[in-house]
C-alpha cells in the first residue's frame, strides 16, 4: 500500500516541481515575450522556434504557459498563505480551548464564512472593487480559511489529549507555551497535507473566475484566461486549448497526489483528518 | 461488471435521450416554416426605451413593435412608415406630416394626429434620457383633424427629420403608456408574446397589422452572454440567426454554404479608442497624436477581430454622406509617434467594458503602445453598469475602448462634458451650421468636422464594427447592413 | 436528541441573520448610485433626485437594512431597481432551475462514485482498484467548465446527437427538458463523482477494517455479502456528510455550469444581476445561495447525529 502511495507522493511532487521550475525559469528567461502582438506570426504553427504555436494574437504559446504557471503559484501561494495564517490561529484556540464561548464563536463564524463560497465572494469583491488578480487570490483566501481552522481544530484536540500535553499541563504550564512548544510541532503535517490540497482548489477556482472574467486581467498570462481566449478556435485550433487545459490539469493533479503522499508519509495515524471545504 | 454496467447505462440515457428528438432536428424544439430564433448578445434591462438607456431595447422593439412616422431604409435614407408622405416648408420649419389611415395599436386603439402630438409632448415631459435633447428643436405639434400631425421648429434643422426614425420618434397610444417596461403598446407588425427573464423574448405577428403581414408567425429573441455558446447554438439548431458574430475566428465553423450562410457588411459603429482629453497626459495634443501614429490598425483589426470589419479615421461611418476616409491621417509610424512624445514615457489606466471585441482590441493596443513608451494598464468593467459608472459618467479613465453605435453620433464630440471632454469651439459652430444649412452645407461642414476631429486627435479610431451575420441556409431578409438602431423583422422569411 | 435539534436550530436562524448584516454591508459599500445607474448617463438630476426617493435609497443604511431585512422574513426580496420586476419571482423560478441541475448532477456524482468507490476499496490490492483511484484523481484535476465545453463539442457540435445549450422548461416538453440537462448534469457529476469516489473509497476502505467484518470473513462468510449487510451503512456516515458539503460546492459549479450551456438558474441571474449592478437582485441571489449552504450544513449535522450510533 505505501508502495503506490509513495509513486503518488513521487509524481505528484514532480509535477508540482515542474510547475515551480517553469515559473522561476519564467523570471529569467521566455523564449519569446510572451504578451507582444504580432499579426505577422497569428495562428502560427508550432516549430521554428515557437514550440507549441502562437494564438489569434500572435502571442508565443510556451512562453505564455511558462509565465502562467507563475500567475498560477502566486495565486495559489497568496490565497493558501491567507487561509493558514488566519485559519491556523484560529483552529488551534479553538481546539485548546474546546468547550469555552471562544471556541463557539470561532467554529460558528468559521461555518458562516464557509458559507460564502469562493466563487461567491470573488463575484462580490469584483463588483465592489474591480476584477483582478488581487481580488481572486483574497477571494480564494478567505474561503478557505475554515477549512484551515476545521483542520487545525480537529488535529489541535487530537494532540491535547496526549500524555505528553496532559502532564505539561498539569506542571502548571500556560497555555500559550504549549500551543507553541506541543501544538504547532505536532499538527504541521496536517497542515501541509491541507495547504496542498487547499492549492488544489484554489487552482481550480482562478481557472473558473478566470473563464467568467473575474480572474487575472488581460495580457498577464493564466492558463484559465488562456482556456477561455481559445474557445472561439477549439474548432480550428484545438491547440490553443489542450495546453493550457493540460496544465491546469497537471498542476492540479499534482498538488492533490503530493497532498495524498505527504498524508501517508508524515503521518499514517492522521490520514482521516482533513477539510472537507 | 458493475462498473461497465453503469456506463451502459448512462450511454442508454443519452441515446435514448437522442434518438426523442431526432425527429424535430438536434434540440430547440420544432422549427417551422413560420418561427424563427434570432440569438442576440445584450438583453434589455426592461422594455421602456423612454426611461431606459441601452441599444438592446430599441434593438428588439423599435419597427418591430414599435413604428415613427418615418424610418430609415438599408441605404440609410429616411423613407416613410406611419406617415404616407410629408411637406417642408420653405423656410425649412414646419413639416406637415399625412398620416396613413386604418392604422391601429395593439391594444385596438385607433391612430391618430393626436397620438403624435401625445407622443412628441411626451418626449419632453416625460422621457429621461439625454438624448432626448435632439427634439429641443421642436417647437409645438399640433393636429389637423385626424390624420395630418403639423411639427414647427424653432428653427431649421437637418437632423429633426433623422431623429425622427430614431427612437425618439417612435408612437406611443395614449392608453398605452401605463407599463413602458413590460407591456409595449405599439403600431409594429409584431406584439410582445412572452419574456422569459435572462433567456428569451418571443415576438409574436400581431393580427392587426396595417401593412403587408409578416411571413412569420412569431420570433424568438434569445440573448447568450457568451458568444461560443451562441456559435454552439447556431450550429447545433438551438438557434437559426446570429445577429452579431462576437467571436469573428470562429466563421470557419458555419463555412459549409449547404448549411450556413454568412452577411457582411458595415454598421454604425466605430469602435474608439477614448482618449480623457481633460486629464493629463492626453489633455496634450501631440501625445493624442503619438497614440494615432503608434498603433497599426491593420495589424490590430487583423488580430483582434479577425480582420473583419474596416479601418475608419473619424467618426463618421462610411453610410453616411459626409464620409471621408480619413485612415491616411495617421500611418503607422512609431518613429513618429516616439519623436511626438519626444522621450516621455507615461503609465496609463486603459479601463475598459468587458465585451470581446474590447478586450480583445485593448490587448493589442496595450502591445503597440508599449512600443512607443507608453504603459496601459488594462481593467476591464462590467459592461454596462460598472463601465457606465466609471467611465462614461465619472471619467475616471485615461483609455478607453468602446463600441458607439448610435447612428450620427458625431455630435456627442461637441458636448464637452461628454467623456471625452473633447473642447474646441469650432467643431461645436460647425456641427451647428450644419445642421441649420442647406443639404450641400451640411455634407461640407461635417466633413470638415470629422476632418477637424481627425487633426485634433480627439480619439482614435480602431476600426469599423462589422455587421456580421450567419444564418442556416434559407433564412431571408436579413439586413446587409446595421445602419439602424433596431434589429429589423419585418422582411425576416424562411424558405424550406 | 431534542435539545441538540434545538440548539443547531438556533445557530441556523442566528447564523442567517448575521450572514443577511454581511451581505446587506457589502453591497452597500458598492460604488454607484442605484437610481443613477437605473436612469442612464443621460439622466437630469431631478429625475435621479425623485427615483432615489421612489426607491428609499435617500434614508439611512439602518432603515434600509430593517426593511430588506423584514421584507425577506415574508419572502419579499423587494422590487429590483433596474428592471422593475419583483425580485422574488425571478429567484424562485431561477432558483427551480439551479436546483434540478444541481440535484441531477449530483445523482450522476453518486451513480459513478458509490459503485465505483466500493469496487476501488474491495479491490484496492489490484491493478484494477489502483486504475480507478487514478482516474478519479485525474477527473478531480479538470476544471468543471472544461468538461463542460468538451462535452458540448463533442455531443453537441460533433454528433449533433444533443442541444448545445439552453433549457426547456418540463411542462414544454419532457423529452426536451431531458435533452437540455444531459450535459449540464454530466459535466457537473463527473466532476464531482471524481471527488465522490474517493470519499467513498476510503469509508469503505475504513469500514472493511473493522472488526465485525473481520469476524465474518474468519467465520467463512464471504466479506463482500457482509459488506453488503454492515458495511455500507456504516461507511455512509461519511459520505453523507461529504454529500451534504459537496452539495454546497455543486451550487456554486452550477453557476459556471449555467454559463457554458447557456441555462437560466440563480448563477445566471448573478452575473446579470452584478453586470447590471442590480442591487436587490445580487443581495437576494447571494442572500439566498448563503442560505442554502447554511441549511444544507444544518441538515448535514442533523443527519450525522441520527447516523452515527455514537453521538445518540
Amino acid at each position: 500500500m505505501s508502495g503506490r502511495l509513495n509513486a503518488g507522493l513521487v509524481v505528484g511532487g514532480a509535477l508540482v516541481g515542474l510547475v515551480v521550475l517553469a515559473a522561476l525559469v519564467s523570471f529569467v528567461w521566455t523564449p519569446h515575450d510572451p504578451t507582444l502582438v504580432d499579426a505577422a506570426r497569428k495562428l502560427r504553427e508550432p516549430g521554428g522556434g515557437y514550440l507549441l504555436g502562437a494564438d489569434k494574437f500572435g502571442r508565443d504559446t510556451f512562453s505564455q504557459l511558462l509565465v502562467g504557471a507563475r500567475t498560477t503559484l502566486y495565486v495559489g501561494v497568496v490565497a493558501v498563505g491567507i487561509a493558514a495564517l488566519a485559519g491556523t490561529p484560529l483552529g488551534v484556540i479553538a481546539g485548546m480551548t474546546p468547550h469555552g464561548w471562544l471556541s463557539e464563536l470561532i467554529m460558528r463564524v468559521s461555518d458562516l464564512v464557509f458559507a460564502f463560497p469562493a466563487l461567491l465572494l470573488a463575484v462580490m469583491l469584483g463588483a465592489v472593487y474591480g476584477a483582478g488578480t488581487l481580488t481572486a487570490m483574497i477571494a480564494i483566501g478567505v474561503a478557505t480559511v475554515p477549512a484551515f481552522a476545521r483542520v487545525a481544530r480537529a488535529a489541535t484536540l487530537q494532540v491535547m489529549a496526549t500524555d505528553y500535553v496532559l502532564a505539561a499541563r498539569a506542571a502548571g504550564r500556560r497555555r500559550p507555551a504549549i500551543a507553541v512548544r506541543h501544538v504547532l510541532p505536532n499538527i504541521g503535517s496536517v497542515l501541509i497535507v491541507q495547504a496542498s490540497v487547499s492549492f488544489a482548489i484554489a487552482i481550480l477556482a482562478e481557472a473558473a473566475l478566470s473563464f467568467l472574467g473575474f480572474g487575472t486581467r488581460p495580457p498577464t498570462p493564466s492558463w484559465g484566461r488562456m482556456l477561455q481566449e481559445s474557445q472561439e478556435l477549439l474548432f480550428s485550433t484545438p491547440r490553443l486549448a489542450l495546453w493550457p487545459g493540460l496544465a491546469v490539469a497537471l498542476a492540479v493533479l499534482g498538488f492533490n497526489l503530493l497532498g495524498d503522499g505527504l498524508r501517508d508519509v508524515l503521518d499514517p495515524k492522521l490520514r482521516r483528518i482533513r477539510a472537507d471545504g | 461488471m458493475r462498473r461497465i454496467g453503469i456506463w451502459i447505462a448512462v450511454g442508454g440515457l443519452l441515446l435514448s435521450a437522442a434518438a426523442c428528438g431526432g425527429d424535430s432536428g438536434a434540440g430547440g424544439g420544432t422549427p417551422s416554416a413560420r418561427t424563427l430564433s434570432v440569438g442576440f448578445v445584450a438583453e434589455p434591462a426592461n422594455l421602456d426605451f423612454t426611461s431606459t438607456e441601452g441599444a438592446a431595447i430599441p434593438q428588439a422593439l423599435l419597427v418591430n413593435v414599435y413604428e415613427g412616422l418615418v424610418k430609415l431604409d438599408q441605404r440609410g435614407r429616411v423613407v416613410p412608415l406611419l406617415a404616407e408622405k410629408w411637406e417642408v416648408s420653405g423656410d425649412r420649419r414646419t413639416y406637415t406630416f399625412t398620416l396613413r389611415k386604418n392604422v391601429t395599436f395593439s391594444s385596438g386603439a385607433p391612430f391618430t394626429a393626436d397620438d403624435v402630438v401625445f407622443s412628441l409632448d411626451r418626449v419632453r415631459t416625460d422621457w429621461k434620457l439625454k438624448i432626448k435633447s435632439q427634439l429641443d428643436v421642436v417647437d409645438s405639434v399640433t393636429a389637423q383633424g385626424d390624420s395630418v400631425a403639423v411639427v414647427t421648429l424653432k428653427r431649421p434643422s437637418n437632423g429633426f427629420l433623422y431623429a425622427m426614425a430614431t427612437r425618439l420618434g417612435a408612437m406611443f397610444s395614449r392608453t398605452g403608456v401605463a407599463d413602458l417596461a413590460n407591456k409595449p403598446v405599439g403600431t409594429g407588425p409584431y406584439t410582445l408574446g412572452s419574456w422569459r427573464r435572462g433567456d428569451a423574448i418571443r415576438l409574436d405577428a400581431s393580427p392587426s397589422y396595417w401593412g403587408e403581414k409578416p411571413a412569420l408567425s412569431s420570433i424568438t429573441l434569445k440573448y447568450f452572454k457568451d458568444a461560443t455558446a451562441m456559435n454552439n447554438a447556431l450550429l447545433t439548431g438551438g438557434i437559426d440567426v446570429i445577429s452579431s458574430v462576437q467571436a469573428p475566428e470562429s466563421l470557419q465553423q458555419f463555412a459549409d454554404p449547404g448549411r450556413f450562410q454568412v452577411i457582411e457588411g458595415t454598421t454604425n459603429g466605430e469602435v474608439v479608442l477614448s482618449m480623457n482629453n481633460a486629464r493629463p497626459p492626453f489633455d496634450d495634443r501631440r501625445v493624442r497624436q503619438a497614440v494615432r501614429h503608434a498603433i497599426d490598425h491593420k495589424a490590430l483589426l487583423e488580430t483582434a477581430w479577425a480582420g473583419r470589419g474596416q479601418p475608419i479615421g473619424s467618426m463618421v461611418p462610411p453610410t453616411d454622406p459626409w464620409y471621408e476616409d480619413r485612415t491616411g491621417d495617421y500611418p503607422y509610424d512609431p518613429a513618429k509617434a516616439r519623436e511626438l512624445l519626444g522621450g516621455r514615457t507615461f503609465s496609463v489606466k486603459m479601463r475598459i467594458p468587458n465585451l470581446p471585441y474590447a478586450v480583445a482590441s485593448a490587448q493589442v493596443v496595450k502591445s503597440q503602445l508599449a512600443q512607443v513608451g507608453i504603459t496601459a494598464d488594462i481593467e476591464p468593467l462590467e459592461f454596462p453598469a460598472r463601465w457606465l459608472d466609471q467611465v462614461f459618467t465619472k471619467g475616471d479613465y485615461h483609455l478607453s475602448i468602446i463600441n458607439h453605435v448610435e447612428p450620427r453620433d458625431m455630435g456627442i464630440f461637441a458636448d464637452k462634458s461628454y467623456y471625452f471632454h473633447y473642447d474646441n469651439p469650432e467643431f461645436g459652430r460647425l456641427l451647428a451650421s450644419a445642421d441649420e444649412g442647406t443639404e450641400r452645407q451640411q455634407t461640407d461642414d461635417l466633413k470638415r468636422a470629422a476632418k477637424l476631429l481627425s487633426d485634433d486627435a480627439a480619439a482614435d479610431w480602431l476600426f469599423l464594427f462589422p455587421n456580421l451575420i450567419v444564418a442556416r441556409k434559407g433564412v431571408t431578409g436579413l439586413p446587409q447592413n446595421g445602419i439602424a438602431e433596431s434589429f429589423d423583422f419585418t422582411a425576416l422569411a424562411r424558405q424550406q | 436528541m431534542t435539545i441538540y435539534l434545538a440548539k443547531r436550530l438556533a445557530v441556523l436562524v442566528a447564523s442567517t441573520a448575521v450572514a443577511a448584516v454581511v451581505v446587506f454591508a457589502f453591497m452597500a459599500v458598492l460604488p454607484g448610485d442605484p437610481a443613477e445607474i437605473a436612469l442612464g448617463v443621460n439622466a437630469t438630476p431631478e429625475a435621479v433626485a425623485e427615483l432615489r426617493r421612489q426607491f428609499g435609497t435617500d434614508r439611512l443604511a439602518a432603515a434600509q437594512f430593517l426593511d430588506w431585512a423584514g421584507g425577506l422574513a415574508r419572502g419579499d426580496f423587494g422590487v429590483s431597481y433596474v428592471t422593475s420586476a419583483p425580485v422574488g419571482p425571478q429567484i424562485g423560478e431561477r432558483l427551480g432551475v439551479t436546483a434540478v441541475l444541481v440535484l441531477g448532477g449530483m445523482a450522476v456524482a453518486l451513480v459513478v462514485a458509490v459503485p465505483l468507490g466500493t469496487f476501488a476499496a474491495v479491490h484496492h490490492r489490484n491493478p484494477l482498484g489502483a486504475v480507478i483511484s487514478a482516474a478519479s484523481q485525474v477527473g478531480i484535476a479538470v476544471p468543471a467548465f472544461l468538461a463542460g465545453i468538451l462535452l458540448v463539442f463533442v455531443f453537441a457540435v460533433r454528433a449533433q446527437a444533443l442541444p448545445s445549450g439552453g433549457y426547456v422548461p418540463i411542462a414544454e416538453s419532457p423529452a426536451e427538458w431531458l435533452r437540455s440537462l444531459l450535459l449540464p448534469w454530466l459535466s457537473l457529476g463527473l466532476v464531482q463523482g471524481a471527488v465522490l469516489t474517493r470519499y467513498v473509497r476510503s469509508a469503505v476502505l475504513d469500514v472493511m477494517r473493522e472488526d465485525y467484518l473481520r469476524t465474518a470473513r474468519a467465520k467463512g462468510r464471504g466479506s463482500t455479502g457482509a459488506l453488503w449487510r454492515h458495511g455500507l451503512r456504516n461507511a455512509a456516515v461519511p459520505v453523507v456528510t461529504v454529500l451534504g458539503l459537496q452539495l454546497a460546492t455543486l451550487l456554486v459549479g452550477a453557476v459556471v455550469v449555467e454559463r457554458v450551456f447557456v441555462i437560466p438558474g440563480l448563477g445566471d441571474l448573478l452575473l446579470n444581476g452584478v453586470a447590471g449592478r442590480d442591487l436587490l437582485l445580487v443581495q437576494g441571489v447571494v442572500m439566498v445561495l448563503v442560505a442554502a449552504v447554511l441549511l444544507i450544513n444544518f441538515v448535514v449535522d442533523v443527519t450525522y447525529h441520527l447516523l452515527d450510533p455514537r453521538l445518540r
